[in-house]
């Protein structure tokens, strides 16, 4: 399949200027500035197929939003080269933007006193979409975003969620084949957050459109994306699967068991001395984890071993969350392959 | 010819948005033609006491204000950008215009355009006939047709050069005064030229062509024909202005660093 974005050796830096302290420092700063340069975006290079849907992560300040704005156009990269959907985004500008849809999570994309259905009525025009294609098509999308009692109101007197809801809807007037989200589930309610990941889901089938998205939340990433692109202070840390990075951080799992009678380390070590086995207490001496390879005789045999033996009154097996894995990933600042 | 009819969209939805708030508008409207009212009296009272000034009368030069009136409420209408560095800079405004397929200046042109400031055309008007009447001038078929190339011109310098102002804040988002400033000095196109000195003339006329505005093209209409030339350059001097202040503008929005939220 061709790629709808192509991106070599991207880079973007941001030169910011300091003052100097006091008079004498602004009277140098007249003649020579002190300036900083800040690398928001270090040299990544990826590519992305039609109708795939990629996660966009990152700690804050990572360089997400930047990424995003140097593919949409907004901002001219320091160096490198970008391909989306066959142009160069800055140089074709307003020829390119026709093709994409942008959502910025922070910022409102309507204009702010004027009712919502006004406002798509204007951007219709400036997209010059026909009159048949946006009946058709934007029936479809406000049906399924639940927007239409929400359509005659201004855009200042909606609620976030109402809000995020007709943004979604604005950016897709067009029907383009590639969205840009960039955080567009900040602050939203979880049935907000999953009737926005149902819709996104749904355009994702039904027209094929090819989706990257930012965000904190990686419930978002886990229910709509396979594949997840990390960055760390500018650079890719990680591209591929989300089922590799689980696989390959969460070595192991976690059983834990709550027995009806005192246990005691040393008892325990016995029982198990078969496999490998770390035991940590839990919150009290009835409660005790044991972790373990990812492995099912390992974890069958431990079980075993131990409820042949000891009473016990609860038992969970506990895999370690995604939230966790990309927090090990942040700390340690690189991901292992393995 | 689509920019045409978005433009026409936008002007529609501008009168729906102002009839809505219909008090509002009533209000509006009425400050809006006391200020004209006021600008009026001010007109006669300041030229009221002169009488020749440079060689020109009283009503010349109440012509030559009029005159004025037109072209800078065109461009007051539609080039509200005095505020662009805090309003599309440093909010990250700029961020949704550039993701639009309109050229960037149009939109903005667009989105605050005022159309309340076309009243001051009409003052404009009246105070040209008015002079005009008393002055003894006679219309030809041709003269409304130049007369809007004439007005035409004198807004594309005013917008050439605050548009070149603006695109400062692509550059540097910090506070300047230079607009207001701008503003002020504009107003020394509303009076003929030649009653300031050598310098200032120049730069009104070659470097802030704000002469453009007013006597320049004025003349024309009172036969004064030593200034011919410069009034017939009045559209090529707004044309050559408008044009290197959009380059500016093309070169800057590439320069756009947006807000780092
Ligand atoms: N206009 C700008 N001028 C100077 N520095 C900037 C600008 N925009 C972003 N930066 C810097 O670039 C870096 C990356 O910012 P960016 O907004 O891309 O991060 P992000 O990954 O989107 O973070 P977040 O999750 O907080 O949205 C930050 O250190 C930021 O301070
Ligand atoms: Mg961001």
């Amino acid at each position: 399949m061709e790629n709808i974005i192509e991106v070599q050796n991207l880079k973007k830096a941001f030169k910011s200027y300091s003052s100097r302290q006091g008079l004498k420092g602004a009277f140098r700063d007249l003649f020579t500035r002190n300036y900083t340069i800040k690398t928001a975006v270090d040299d990544i290079s990826f590519s992305i197929k039609r109708g795939e849907m990629v996660g966009y992560i990152g700690e804050n300040g990572a360089g997400k939003s930047t990424s995003i704005k140097m593919l949409t156009g907004i901002l001219t990269p320091t160096d490198g080269k970008i391909v989306v959907n066959g142009m160069n985004p800055h140089k074709e500008r307003e020829k390119f933007v026709k093709t994409i849809g942008v959502v910025f999570g922070q910022r409102s994309q309507l204009w702010w006193d004027i009712a919502v259905q006004e406002s798509f009525r204007l951007l219709k025009k400036i997209y010059n979409v026909p009159d048949e294609q946006y009946e058709e098509h934007m029936k479809d999308v406000i049906d399924t975003l639940d927007i239409g009692p929400l359509l005659d109101k201004p855009v200042r007197k909606l609620s976030l969620g109402q809000r995020m809801r007709c943004e979604l809807a604005a950016a897709l007037i067009h029907n383009p084949p590639l969205l840009f989200l960039d955080e567009p589930t900040i602050g939203l309610d979880v049935l907000v957050k999953l009737k926005i990941r149902e819709f996104l889901k749904r355009i994702n089938e039904k027209y094929g459109t090819t989706i990257l998205l930012t965000t904190h939340d990686l419930s978002d990433i886990e229910a709509l994306c396979e594949r997840v692109v990390m960055l760390d202070e500018g650079k890719i840390i990680y591209d591929g699967p989300l089922k590799e990075l689980r696989e390959n951080w969460a070595e192991g799992k976690q059983i834990q068991f709550q027995f009806s009678e005192k246990a005691t380390l040393e008892e325990l070590q016995n029982l198990t001395k078969d496999h490998l086995v770390v035991w940590e207490q839990g919150e009290s001496d009835l409660i005790w984890v044991a972790s373990v390879d990812s492995d099912e005789t390992v974890i069958s045999g431990v079980i075993g071993k131990v409820t042949a033996v000891k009473k016990i009154a609860d038992l969970k097996i506990l895999e370690i969350s995604t939230e966790e894995i990309i927090r090990n990933i942040y700390v340690e600042g690189a991901v292992r392959h393995g | 010819m689509e920019y045409l009819s978005i433009f026409f969209q936008y002007v529609g939805q501008y009168l729906k948005t102002r009839l809505t708030y219909r008090a509002d508008m009533v209000v509006e409207i009425l400050s809006d033609f006391l200020f004209q009212a006021v600008n009026l009296v001010f007109i006669l009272v300041v030229f009221g006491h002169t009488t020749l000034l440079a060689g020109w009368s009283k009503n010349e030069m109440i012509f030559i204000y009029g005159f004025f009136l037109v072209p800078f409420s065109i461009f007051a209408s539609f080039f509200n950008i005095w505020d662009f560095t805090d309003r599309y800079i440093v909010k990250g405004e700029m961020d949704r215009i550039l993701t639009r397929p309109v050229h960037s200046l149009f939109q903005i042109v667009l989105e605050r355009m005022e159309l309340e400031s076309l009243f001051g055309a009409v003052t404009g008007l009246v105070v040209m006939f008015y002079a005009g009447d008393k002055l003894g001038l006679e219309i030809s078929w041709y003269d409304p047709f130049i007369f809007l190339l004439l007005v035409l011109g004198g807004a594309l310098v005013y917008a050439g050069i605050f548009i070149s102002l603006a695109t400062i804040g692509f550059w540097s988002d910090s506070r300047t005064d230079i607009m207001p400033m701008m503003y002020n000095i504009g107003n020394y196109g509303r009076y003929p030229v030649d009653i300031y000195n050598k310098i200032i003339k120049y730069v009104l006329t070659w470097i802030l062509p704000f002469a453009f505005v007013g006597v320049y093209p004025a003349s024309y209409f009172l036969k004064r024909d030593e200034w011919y030339t410069y009034a017939f350059l009045t559209p090529v001097v707004g044309l050559v202005f408008f044009m290197m202040a959009v380059t500016l503008w093309n070169i800057g929005v590439t320069k756009y660093r947006g807000a780092g939220n």
